[in-house]
Parts: C-alpha cells; sequence; structure tokens
C-alpha cells in the first residue's frame, strides 16, 4: 500500500494552518491623488503588502496542500480526469495567441484558421455538421444547444407550444439548469430497472409539447443506451430534438458518434474528452455541434474558410451570443493541440484503454457493482457504509475518491471512472485502496481523514454561518 | 510503483502513431488485464449495436509534439504582428512572471473543483482570499469565485435582480453604449426570465443622472452602469445615480474591473447593489477573449448568488479549514431551480488574479490605476495637437482610453494604421477610441508619429 | 432506529406535524423528517398574514447537501412564524416537536385528512 501524507504548514501561532495573506500583512494605503477629485476616487484600500519571495512561499505552500491529476489517480465519474499533456500548455501560452478579441479578422488569420481546424476536427469527431466552440463551459453549452433547439421551434412556429424538455432522472444536475434557464418545463424521466431509459415512459412523456430530449451515453450508469435509434425514432416522431449531454464521450471516441446516433444537437467537454486541465474548477469549454438543419441557428460569429481566408460570419438566424468574445479560447487551443497529437490512432486508443480500464478496476474492487455491461466509468455500492465516509478514507490513501452518493439508483453510489491515462500498476493502487476502506471498521473509516493536510471539515458550520472573506473571519473574531 | 514497470515503459516510443501517447499501458498490461476480467480483446467490451457503430476515419492524422507544436505555432504566425491600442472592456497590464510559475504549479492546474475539501485545501484557500480581495475592493460583502467573464457575469446578476427583487416589474436598463456582445448575452441569459433589455440614453457614454431618472419607473428590476465606460471616462455623479435607483426600488449593478476599483469609489459606498465585471485585467490579459467573470452583491442576496461560494470552517482538529458552501444553491443540487446553470467556471484564473494582485500590493494597485488615468490623458492631449485631430471628445477623467475625432475617414485612418503596424478602434464615422496603459505606452510616440503621418 | 411521534399530534404523508390543540394551528417537521434531513443550515418561512392551501409549499429547509420543501397540512392564514429556527436552525433537529415548530396557521379547513400518530408510525 502507497504511503502518503499531505503538506501541512503549520507557522507559529496560527494554530493548523497557512495563514491567509491578509493574516501575514494587512497594509492601508490613503488613496490621495490630486489629479481626480475627491468623489471620483476611494479613501482607502486596505490588502497585505508582501514581497515577492513571500508571496511565492505562500502560493507554493497552498500548491502543497492541493491534489491535482499529477500527484495521482483522480476517478471522479463523469469528469474524465485524465492527464493534461504538458506542451499544450506552451502551445497555449504563445504571444501570438494572446490577442485582443476586437482585431479585425484579416489581422487574425492564424487564430481562425486554428479555430476554424478545431471547429471541423470536433464536427468529425462527433459526427456533427456543424459545430460552435463558443460555449465556455459544458453547462454553458447546453444551455446554447437549448437555446438553438428553442430557436429552430420558433422559427417553424412551435416556440409556444414546445415547451418541455424531457431530462432523465439520472442526467447531470446541469441539464435541469440549462433547460429550465432556457425558459422550459423540465420534465423528469424515470429509469428503467436496468438503469436505461424506459421506452415506455419515453413513449408517454413525449407529445407536442416536447422540445428536447437530453440525454448522456453511455449514461451516468456507464451504460451504453442500446435502444438509441428507437429513442431517436421516439423523439422525432413527436417532432422533438435529440440533444446529448457530451460528459461520456471518453467511452466512444473513433467508435461511435453522437451525429449517426440521431442526435440533433450536442456538446463536447474538452476539459474531459480532451485533455485541458481542469484548473480547479476551470476553464474549460463546451462547443456544441449540430445538424445541419440546426446550423443557420448558431451562435455568432461561426468562422468559415473561403478561398484560403478565414471569414467571421453570421448565420443566418443566430441565437445572438453566449460569450462575450469567442469563448475560452486559451482552452480550445489546447483542444486543437490534443486532438492533433493524438489523431484519429489515438482517440480510437483513448476509448479502448479508458473502457480497459474501467473493466479492469471493478474486476480487482471487492464492492457490488450492479448495473453492466458499462464502459468508461462504473458505479460501485459502499454496501452498509456511508458512500461519503468511504470516499474521505480513502483519502488516507493518497489517491482521490470517485464521485458520491450519485446515481442514486445504486445506493450509496461510488461512481468511478479510472480514464485510459492510468497505469495498471495505478489501477492496483487504487483497487487497493477501495478493498482497504472496505474490510476496515467502522471507527477507522469515520475518523478519516487523518492524511490530508485538514482533516474532517465541518460543513455544517460553514454553511449556517457563512465566513466568506477575509473580512468576516475578522469581523467575528 | 516498482521500477520494473518503469523500465518497461521507458523502452517505448511516445511519438507512435498506433495508439494514445498517454495511455500507459504495456502490450502485456493488456493481456493481463483482458484475462483478469475475461475478455478476450478489448472490442468485446463495446455494448454498442453494429448499426451505430463508427467504422470510418476521421482524417486526423497523429502527429509528435514537436511537430504539433511547430504546426501551431506556425499557423499562429500568420496573425499580423500589430502594437495593439485596443481597450473597449478588455484591457492588457502586464502580467508578472510569477504569475505564470505559481499558477501553473500542476497541484493547482490540474485539480478538479474542490469536492473533497480535506485534500485540497491549497485551492480553495487561494479562491478564498480572491473573493476576498473582491470583498475589499467592491466594498460589498459577497464575492463568487467566478463567472465565465464580464458578458455572462451581467446575465447572471439579471435573473438575480428578478429574484430578489420584492415588487414585479421586468425593465432591464443598460447603457445605449453598451458592447454589443455584452448586451447579445444578456438578451440570451433573460429570455427564459420574462425580463426584457431596453437602452438608456447616455451622452458620450456617460450617465446622465437625470436623463436616467426620466426613464425609471416602478417595473424597472436592473439598471446596469458603468465606470469606466466603455468609452473610457470615469463616471461621475454616482451617488446621485444610485440614490436614484434606490427610490425606484431597481437593482444598481456597477460594471468595473479589479484597477479601475483600486482607485475609484467604491460600489458600496454609491449604493450599488452589485458589480459584475472583468476580472482578468489582473492576471491574464486580453487573450483574444478568455476571461473572468467578476460578481460581487450585498450579503442580502446570499441564498441567490449563482456560482460557487468558498467559506471558512473548521476541520475536526479545530483547526481553520475551507469548503466550498451554500451549495443547494447550484445545480447539482437544486437542479432546475438552482440559482445558476454554471458548474465548471474560471477558477484557474481566479487564482491567476489573486496572485497577479498579491504581487502588486495595495500600493501597486492604486499606482497602477493612476497610471491608467494619467497615460490617456497625455496622450489624447499630444493627439489634440495634430491638425486633424479632436482629442479626447469629451472632456471628463479618462481611465486607460479615451476617443478622439478626426477628420480623415475613420476606415481609411484605421487600416491606414494598422499598415504601420497599430491597431486603434473605430467607433463611429468621425471618431477612433485609443487605449493606452503600462502594456502599451512603450509605444505610444511611435503610434502619435504615425497617426501624424496619416493625418498629413 | 425509533423516532418519536407524539400521539397528541397529527401528521402529513409529507412529514409535517399539526397541532390543533389550540385555537391556531402550529406545524412543524416530524423527527423522522429531520433525520432524513440531516443538519439543517437554513430555513426560508413566509411573511405573517400569508394565505396557505392545504398540501401546498410554504418554505424551504435546507441541508448541507439536500433541499426540501415544507407543506401545510392544512389551509389557513399563517399568523406566526418561528423567528428562533430561522437564526438557529439546528433547533429544527434538536427539538422538532418543541422549540423547532415553523409557523402557526389559523386554519379554514379541517384536519381530518391527516394520518394520525400510529398510522404516520406505520407509513415510515
Amino acid at each position: 500500500m502507497q504511503r502518503h501524507e499531505q503538506a501541512v504548514w503549520d507557522e507559529t501561532g496560527s494554530e493548523g494552518y497557512e495563514p491567509l495573506l491578509s493574516e501575514k500583512d494587512r497594509t492601508t494605503v490613503d488613496v490621495d491623488y490630486e489629479e481626480l477629485p475627491d468623489d471620483l476616487t476611494r479613501e482607502t484600500l486596505e490588502l497585505p503588502a508582501l514581497s515577492e519571495p513571500e508571496i511565492a512561499r505562500h502560493y507554493t505552500r497552498l500548491s502543497q496542500m492541493n491534489y491535482g491529476i499529477d500527484s495521482g489517480p483522480y476517478p471522479l465519474g463523469s469528469c474524465t480526469m485524465k492527464y493534461n499533456p504538458k506542451f499544450t500548455e506552451d502551445v497555449a501560452a504563445r504571444t501570438e495567441a494572446a490577442v485582443h478579441p476586437d482585431r479585425p479578422e484579416e489581422s487574425v488569420q492564424g487564430t481562425l484558421q486554428l479555430y476554424h481546424e478545431l471547429q471541423e476536427s470536433l464536427g468529425r469527431i462527433g459526427g456533427m455538421d456543424a459545430v460552435t466552440l463558443q460555449p465556455p463551459a459544458g453547462a454553458a453549452g447546453e444551455f446554447t444547444g437549448i437555446l438553438v433547439a428553442k430557436a429552430y421551434h420558433e422559427r417553424n412556429g412551435e416556440g409556444e407550444r414546445r415547451s418541455e424538455v424531457i431530462v432523465p432522472s439520472s442526467a447531470h444536475g446541469t441539464n435541469f439548469a440549462s433547460a429550465a434557464m432556457a425558459g422550459y418545463d423540465v420534465v423528469e424521466l424515470p429509469g428503467d430497472d436496468d438503469g436505461r431509459i424506459d421506452l415506455e415512459a419515453l413513449r408517454s412523456a413525449v407529445g407536442e409539447e416536447t422540445a428536447a430530449l437530453m440525454l448522456t451515453n453511455p449514461n451516468t450508469l456507464g451504460l451504453f443506451e442500446r435502444d438509441i435509434e428507437e429513442i431517436a425514432t421516439v423523439v422525432h416522431d413527436a417532432g422533438g430534438l435529440l440533444y446529448y449531454d457530451g460528459a461520456n464521450l471518453n467511452a466512444l471516441l473513433g467508435r461511435a458518434r453522437p451525429g449517426d446516433m440521431g442526435f440533433d444537437i450536442m456538446h463536447y467537454n474538452v476539459h474531459k474528452t480532451f485533455a485541458t486541465p481542469h484548473g480547479g474548477g476551470g476553464p474549460g469549454a463546451g462547443p456544441i455541434g449540430v445538424t445541419e438543419e440546426l446550423r443557420p441557428f448558431l451562435p455568432s460569429p461561426q468562422v468559415e474558410a473561403r478561398d484560403g481566408r478565414y471569414e467571421l460570419v453570421e448565420p443566418e438566424h443566430s441565437i445572438g451570443k453566449v460569450h462575450g468574445a469567442m469563448g475560452n479560447w486559451l482552452v480550445l487551443i489546447k483542444t486543437h493541440a490534443y486532438i492533433r497529437r493524438l489523431g484519429d490512432s489515438g482517440l480510437r486508443d483513448t476509448s479502448a484503454k479508458a473502457v480497459l480500464n474501467a473493466n479492469y478496476l471493478a474486476s480487482q474492487i471487492d464492492l457490488e457493482i450492479p448495473f453492466g455491461p458499462f464502459h468508461h466509468e462504473f458505479v460501485a455500492s459502499a454496501g452498509e457504509r456511508d458512500a461519503a465516509d468511504f470516499a474521505k478514507r480513502m483519502l488516507d490513501y493518497g489517491v482521490h475518491p470517485p464521485t458520491t452518493k450519485w446515481p442514486e439508483i445504486v445506493s450509496e453510489a461510488l461512481m468511478t471512472e479510472p480514464t485510459e491515462a492510468e497505469s495498471k500498476t495505478t489501477l492496483d493502487q487504487l483497487a487497493g485502496a477501495f478493498n482497504a476502506v472496505a474490510s476496515e471498521d467502522e471507527e477507522t473509516v469515520a475518523a478519516a481523514p487523518e492524511k490530508t493536510s485538514a482533516r474532517y471539515i465541518d460543513q455544517t458550520s460553514a454553511a449556517r454561518n457563512p465566513h466568506l472573506s477575509w473580512h468576516a473571519l475578522s469581523d467575528d473574531a | 510503483m516498482s521500477h520494473h514497470t518503469q523500465l518497461s515503459r521507458a523502452t517505448r516510443t511516445t511519438g507512435e502513431s498506433t495508439g494514445s501517447p498517454f495511455a500507459p499501458h504495456s502490450e502485456a498490461d493488456v493481456e493481463t488485464m483482458l484475462q483478469a476480467i475475461d475478455a478476450e480483446s478489448v472490442e468485446e467490451l463495446f455494448d454498442i449495436p453494429s448499426s451505430v457503430r463508427f467504422d470510418g476515419e476521421f482524417g486526423i492524422d497523429a502527429a509528435s509534439e514537436q511537430e504539433v507544436v511547430r504546426q501551431v505555432a506556425e499557423v499562429l504566425g500568420r496573425n499580423d504582428s500589430a502594437t495593439e491600442f485596443l481597450g473597449r472592456g478588455r484591457y492588457d497590464h502586464y502580467v508578472p512572471s510569477l504569475v505564470d510559475h505559481l499558477a501553473d504549479r500542476s497541484e493547482f492546474l490540474t485539480s478538479y473543483t474542490q469536492y473533497q475539501p480535506e485534500i485540497t485545501q491549497g485551492f480553495l484557500q487561494a479562491l478564498f482570499e480572491y473573493q476576498s480581495l473582491l470583498v475589499e475592493l467592491t466594498g460589498l460583502e459577497v464575492a463568487n469565485c467566478s463567472m465565465y467573464d464580464a458578458a455572462t457575469a451581467l446575465g447572471e446578476v439579471a435573473t438575480l435582480s428578478q429574484r430578489v427583487r420584492s415588487v414585479t416589474g421586468d425593465r432591464v436598463l443598460v447603457p445605449d453604449v453598451l458592447r454589443d456582445e455584452r448586451r447579445a448575452v444578456l438578451e440570451n441569459y433573460v429570455s427564459g426570465a420574462s425580463l426584457a433589455v431596453e437602452e438608456y440614453p447616455t451622452t458620450d457614454g456617460v450617465v446622465e443622472p437625470d436623463a436616467l431618472e426620466d426613464v425609471l419607473d416602478g417595473d424597472v428590476a436592473l439598471v446596469y452602469v458603468e465606470n469606466p465606460t466603455t468609452t473610457g471616462l470615469i463616471q461621475e455623479h454616482l451617488e446621485e445615480i444610485g440614490e436614484h435607483l434606490a427610490e425606484a426600488d431597481a437593482m444598481f449593478c456597477l460594471g468595473s474591473d479589479p484597477v479601475a476599483l483600486s482607485l475609484l469609489r467604491t460600489p458600496a459606498s454609491i449604493g450599488a447593489d452589485a458589480v459584475i465585471g472583468d476580472a482578468s485585467v489582473l492576471g491574464l490579459g486580453t487573450a483574444y477573449g478568455t476571461s473572468l467573470g467578476l460578481f460581487a452583491c450585498k450579503e442580502e442576496y446570499l441564498r441567490q448568488v449563482p456560482g460557487r461560494l468558498v467559506g471558512a470552517s473548521q476541520d475536526e482538529s479545530g483547526h481553520r479549514a475551507y469548503t466550498l458552501t451554500l451549495q443547494t444553491r447550484e445545480q447539482h443540487i437544486r437542479r432546475e431551480r438552482a440559482t445558476s446553470n454554471i458548474c465548471t467556471n474560471q477558477a484557474w484564473v481566479a487564482l491567476r488574479t489573486a496572485i497577479h494582485a498579491a504581487v502588486l500590493g495595495p500600493d501597486g494597485l492604486v499606482d497602477l490605476a493612476k497610471n491608467c488615468h494619467r497615460l490617456p490623458e497625455a496622450l489624447a492631449r499630444e493627439l489634440d495637437e495634430i491638425e486633424g485631430i479632436a482629442a479626447p471628445v469629451r472632456d471628463g477623467y479618462h481611465f486607460r482610453e479615451f476617443r478622439a475625432s478626426v477628420e480623415p475617414d475613420v476606415a481609411d485612418l484605421v487600416s491606414e494604421l494598422y499598415a504601420e503596424g497599430f491597431a486603434v478602434h473605430a467607433t463611429d464615422a468621425d471618431t477612433i477610441q485609443i487605449c493606452v496603459t503600462d502594456a502599451n505606452e512603450n509605444q505610444a510616440e511611435e503610434l502619435v508619429a504615425a497617426i501624424e503621418e496619416v493625418v498629413a | 432506529m425509533e423516532f418519536e411521534i407524539p400521539s397528541e399530534l397529527r401528521y402529513a404523508e409529507s412529514h409535517e406535524w399539526a397541532d390543533d390543540r389550540s385555537e391556531t394551528v402550529r406545524v412543524g417537521i416530524s423527527d423522522f423528517a429531520q433525520d432524513e434531513l440531516g443538519d439543517i443550515v437554513f430555513v426560508d418561512l413566509p411573511s405573517e398574514g400569508e394565505g396557505v392551501g392545504e398540501g401546498e409549499e410554504f418554505g424551504v429547509l435546507e441541508s448541507i447537501k439536500a433541499v426540501s420543501d415544507i407543506y401545510t397540512p392544512v389551509a389557513g392564514t399563517i399568523v406566526a412564524t418561528n423567528e428562533d429556527v430561522i437564526d438557529n436552525p439546528e433547533l429544527v433537529n434538536e427539538d422538532p416537536y418543541g422549540s423547532g415548530w415553523l409557523v402557526e396557521v389559523e386554519p379554514e379547513g379541517e384536519l381530518d385528512h391527516l394520518l394520525d400518530a400510529s398510522e404516520y408510525q406505520e407509513m415510515i
């Protein structure tokens, strides 16, 4: 078993934590500026005034109190935490990439060419006819896709009538929220006993109010919706559109494409499938792909190639904009570089190893896994154990735990996605951590974690008495 | 991890085109793993009906790292090199080297959202410090740890105004000079919320309190005012504007950025209820629009705030510890009733912004902001000396940028300047807009010379 | 696990209790319900004077990981809300039938449709 202990920085007097910058120094500056009238300027500014060496040490210590994919395995289900190739950072950091977004199109032909090439390659990977790179995250992609569906129905004179978006109960929370933000009533579709879409339930849910069905495939249990063509027929016959949530696309790279399954709209989570770093919560990017029929509704502008030049074009019935510029460009460059590096063979190998890794890891774990055959991820049950406690104890073994307590169809769920980037050796270690926790007594598990920078954190008092800034902390002290 | 596997892996080439260079499996590993799961081949693990299987090619050739780096560099090299004097909502300031070196530490860069706070204290503390920075700059009690950009933050504040306002009313008022992009994003964000976006008139981009008061009524949910304005002026009479909006019971949202806020009146002191803007003016620069949406508001809206919040708490040993908090607002718990659909955000940019602010410190921030006032005033005075140019268009106090009236045709002027290697905005038929900060001031004299030459 | 179910109260299937022993009906959530929710961190209650229909949602209880609507077991007008639980949400966990009560309703309808203690015990 791997030994691991995360850094703790306990400066004299700070009682077990790295002090805030504001606890190291707080300097109040009088904002005197004779060139502006007093009523236009602030009076004071109170912030830490520290030297560069002190700041370097502060953030280095904070980084040591943080766990990234380079620290160890990160098998969060539906999050696809895979290795982020470093060269993509260098590519994104090139100064030619950092132009102002108001530069005229003729002066940024290089940027637009990369942008166009990525639109094209994502289209081919997803089997979609047109792609916009503008949405800055997966949820933003969902919102954009649903706005496209809405614009399409409105164009057909069915905007009023089609007021519902159907979402399976096991879907990501963003699906519900994105549909609601676009003004739709959300209809929740219960799952089948075998963890898939219940066709009968779907048939009774769809109708002339249906604007779209949002679906993840493979679903959150890792299962492929085998009836996908029938599902598409049911939705299309009712006049609705089929939306693909790309969170689990890693399982299908080069083997099946949403466009070929009958999906009309899809989003790509490039910070999952295409290895751009998650950055502790972002930035990601959530491009969407659509069928030819929906191309005219895409956000503005699209990049088009004409006679060897790249142009910014407003689609005929564009929904407008979903980001103030062209999306998270720095993330998109990394996506482009990753796809080019892998090529067809690498992409296809990615899904192969991702699915092999999930199946192998599952076979090495002494926990019940009620649903299969799964692909890139599986959902194990912690059984009598509380999945959240189980996860906390896994931290002590130097691995990041899976996603917990979701999807709800599996009791005390541990939703696990190892990705292709883990070696057999690491998977064995990970399995060792699962099995060690499973065999430990309740007391040990409940006392966890012990090897992390912080012990078990009291979330309840954090929510009851929110302290959201150093100001709030010192007010209460 | 045993040395044996390390060595066997080292014998593999990493540039081969037969598989992913980032999947560390030897052939022997694959065999062993297949045996363990009782499978003949990886192919049989895919439970996909043959009718939807993809057997084609994408036509994307694999390439070595060196080749990809070369290709991308070559393509990006097709961008013209120009000295940018561009602004209008997106600004460059010099980003200290330390920002890259610290933010690129892979423990930060390659980590996920902090759903397991015990093992991600470092990032949580950095985000808590980012929130604190914004609380200090805005004077408001709550700041989230990020929206995508200023445009989407404006959209979020509009829907917030609808949720928290006690009386009904669907009017969202924005200045007539608001950037088209921000307006277009806002329109989409309110499309599901039965709010209507309307312009209110400004004079050269500046809000006149009386003109604004004329368009207020009980149906106004939100008024958005920018300081500095899109046209580069420091907005005056903000206190009076705040009073009018309070009387009308409309939410007052100020648009600004961390550099401007280091010098200008705090939003709280002029009655603003919320602040949005582009916080990546510190830490990132213009980056072709990759950004960081600033979002701060009064504490009374806390339960309605969109996005992530980090709170301070304690761990079991009684030590200070940080955690994501009030998550019941968010989509993964409240689903269609969440305050927003946002999940992945711009956390890493927020880290960069926090580090940049820390490097500058309070004195450095105030000095940078003062410079943002002096530079455009000085450059405008110089341009005003040139025959055929009147700058600035409007008297007032400028911040980073200003507009200039020009006698020659604006489109011609801008493209001729471009040919000389300078990018400036064409704002309308008679005016150009020029943005000058520490990032391009060393080229300002050359710009003046180029303008002089082109105009002559 | 044994949950306290006072016999003098009436219960809704959605786990609220109603106490109609005085003129106004006091409403809270059951011991079982508070246990299911876990540590309650936030309570949102309606304003006094608001009218509520039977089975209508009138407030929200939040724990760390869940949000739960609360429904009025009886139609009427809200005449009092428990300010203490707004400041100290833990009262709902600690004393769900006592200091953790939520609102008082001046009833317009009957309480006959509610379960008695033994029926509620059966249900959970």
